[in-house]
């Protein structure tokens, strides 16, 4: 569905780029993370890859239309949604929708229907200046399946969420998916790319340092751990210890035999910790 | 049906917002201003306060010549304070001057040093011939100054003789020119309506890359070409109504508003897309607000030239705006040019549509500025 292949950009036309030799594929149906931290790259890749920046080097096709010559019948089969929610505020939700469905030659949905599955039933009327950040951020999100895309770029879609609102946002885009959706899911939210993507790929200051999915990647990476809180002579300590390794294990065994236990956790290495053991950056 | 949904759109946006009724409510300010504030003819009054220190029969005469010229045929007795001197007058109106006919030389002296009016004291001299010393304020222009230099020197019955005598062919007697409250039309319509669409439309834009909608419309099926032609369709209508505003009930139903409406609509369509392309060079309105400024200067310095006749060098007859001003003008007056109307008509299409492809490829290149 997505092929890029040796991806350069420079926002200042010269050497300093903000991607470099980015090649990756989205085969059809794949949730595919593009991870990162603010800065790193994925804005930009996703930019060009729906033609909102211009191809400067390297090759790109997108739903089978090279970027390089993209027609605007390619947003037929694609939805877009922004990190930063970018609907007109002096539209209703309802007006904002309806408007955005004309705007495309193929069957779209209701947008009364949309706008209640991303929680705003009951405020189709209301003029979008009056809705809070959050709102917004999910009628952009509503907007960017108006047209039942095949494949959907999705940035930051949780961002500015509160978490009853991302389970819901996941769930749609899990939903979608399974209807044979492609998602390019941009974020820096390790959580999310853990629980949503097929595969993920790490990108630090332009380039991809890895691609793979989060299952090989803890395989590969993680380490089995345990977390423990314990009481010894009236204070309290933390140790992560791992379960696999003999030296953490007799000392386990120990602060079981001899403290009094206050918790207890079992942790796999997440996808957050594998990516700075990876890129020995953090994600913020 | 994208480009319908989008004008409707853009036009629901536009109504919602505050620069949509600016040119509507500025074009009725004007028309206010054209109709009641405005006279068909403007007359220059200028106020005169006169001594005439002269024998009574001669002072008579004059006063009799001040009374034939007044407008009602009768002097008004009044009272001139000036600190706390008060004088008594005589006022004389007449259609350039009100003369206020005074009882001294001291009292023309004083009044026109704290009223600022031009004073005059006529007398005889010892030979017996008009002596006239006049009260300046320092800002009659030197030809004023020099006539009346010249006026005691010349032979005024002689000079009425040669005006009587003299005869004056009009070489285009079919040609009816406008009157003063007529002849402002053109230059408001060309701004209130035509160029003010620049403005609007780079407010339109600026408030669209604010909220980031380009972009949104960017990933869309429709074409960035009628992303921009729904909002010129916009500006057409308000330019459109604003100008019949303006027109309608200034010249009623004796003018050709087919021509009006194409001149409206291709200098409008110009406008919007240089706004349209101006917009496109920067992410807001107070980072293009010098360009604006500047290219408004410039479209507006043909309206000097339209009320100097004297000063019209050839690079203020290139600028867009003079060519619309001067043609709004053949419409209006009687046997206008109509010709001149459609072939400044059709380039101002041919350039319109020019810098449309510019503003479209510009945009397609520039949709990420935001």
């Amino acid at each position: 569905m997505i092929h890029v292949s040796r991806l350069y950009h420079s926002y200042t036309q010269d050497e300093r780029y903000a991607v470099k030799d980015v090649s990756f594929e989205v085969p059809k149906g794949e949730v595919f993370g593009f991870l990162g931290p603010s800065g790193a790259g994925k804005s930009t890749t996703q930019g060009i890859l729906t033609g909102l920046l211009k191809l400067q080097k390297g090759d790109v096709t997108v739903a089978g239309y090279p970027v390089k010559s993209m027609k605007n019948e390619m947003f037929n089969r694609i939805g877009v949604s922004f990190e930063q929610s970018n609907v007109y505020s002096k539209l209703t939700a309802r007006e904002n929708l309806a408007f955005y469905r004309q705007l495309f030659d193929v069957t779209t949905r209701d947008p009364l229907e949309l706008i209640r599955l991303v929680g705003l039933g009951g405020k189709e009327n209301l003029k979008v200046g009056t809705f809070s950040k959050g709102m917004k951020h999910r009628l952009t999100f509503a907007r960017s399946m108006i047209n039942n895309p095949e494949l959907w770029f999705l940035d930051e879609p949780t961002t500015g969420l509160d978490p009853a609102i991302a389970a819901n946002i996941k769930d749609i885009i899990k939903e979608q998916n399974d209807k044979g959706t492609t998602v390019f899911l941009t974020t820096h939210n390790m959580y999310i790319a853990d629980e949503l993507c097929d595969r993920v790929a790490f990108i630090v200051d332009g380039e991809i340092k890895l691609i793979d999915s989060p299952k090989n990647l803890k395989l590969q990476y993680g380490e089995k751990v345990v977390t423990v809180e314990f009481l010894a002579d009236g204070v309290l300590h933390s140790e992560t210890l791992s379960t696999i390794q003999d030296q953490d294990k007799a000392r386990l065994q120990a602060i079981l035999g001899t403290c009094e236990i206050v918790t207890m956790h079992t942790k796999e290495a997440t996808l957050e910790e594998i990516f700075i053991t990876v890129t020995g950056r953090g994600l913020t | 049906m994208k480009l319908l949904s989008s004008f409707v759109k853009e036009l629901t946006l536009a109504t919602r917002s505050f620069y949509f009724y600016i040119e509507i409510l500025f074009a009725v300010v004007l028309l206010a201003v054209v109709l009641f504030a405005i006279p068909e003819q403007i007359r220059v009054v200028q106020t005169q306060v006169l001594y005439l220190d002269l024998p009574q029969p001669a002072a008579d005469s004059l006063t009799a010549d001040l009374l034939a010229e007044d407008l009602d045929g009768r002097w008004e007795e009044t009272v001139l304070e000036s600190g706390d001197d008060r004088f008594d007058a005589r006022l004389f109106e007449t259609e350039t001057a009100r003369v206020y006919l005074v009882n001294s030389a001291e009292a023309v002296r004083d009044l026109a040093d704290t009223k600022r009016d031009i004073g005059m004291v006529l007398s005889l001299d010892a030979a017996g011939q008009l002596h006239y010393t006049y009260y300046l304020q320092g800002y009659e222009s030197q030809r004023l100054q020099n006539l009346l230099s010249v006026i005691p020197a010349a032979s005024l019955a002689g000079m009425a003789e040669k005006i009587a005598g003299m005869t004056v062919e009009q070489l285009a007697p079919d040609q009816v020119l406008l009157n003063d409250r007529e002849n402002v039309i053109p230059t408001l319509i060309a701004f209130n309506s035509s160029f003010m669409g620049m403005f609007i439309m780079a407010a339109y834009i600026f408030l669209d890359k604010k909220e980031g909608v380009i972009n949104a419309y960017a990933v869309t099926a429709s074409s960035v070409a009628r992303y921009m032609l729904s909002k010129i369709l916009v500006v057409l209508l308000t330019a459109t109504v604003s100008g019949l505003i303006v027109t309608v009930p200034v010249f009623g139903f004796q003018i050709n508003y087919g021509l009006v409406l194409l001149l409206l609509l291709v200098s409008g369509f110009f406008a919007s897309v240089l706004g349209l392309l101006i917009a496109s060079f920067y992410a807001d309105i107070t980072k293009a607000f010098g360009t604006v400024f500047v290219v408004l200067i410039l479209l507006m310095l043909p309206v000097i030239a339209y009320y100097s006749p004297g000063w019209n060098p050839w690079w203020i007859r290139i600028i867009p705006s003079d060519l619309v001003i001067w043609s709004f003008r053949e419409i209006l007056v009687e046997n206008g040019k109509t010709g001149v109307v459609l072939l400044v008509s059709a380039g101002l299409l041919a350039a319109g549509c020019a810098l449309f492809v510019l503003a479209d490829h510009r945009y397609r290149r520039t949709l990420s500025v935001s």
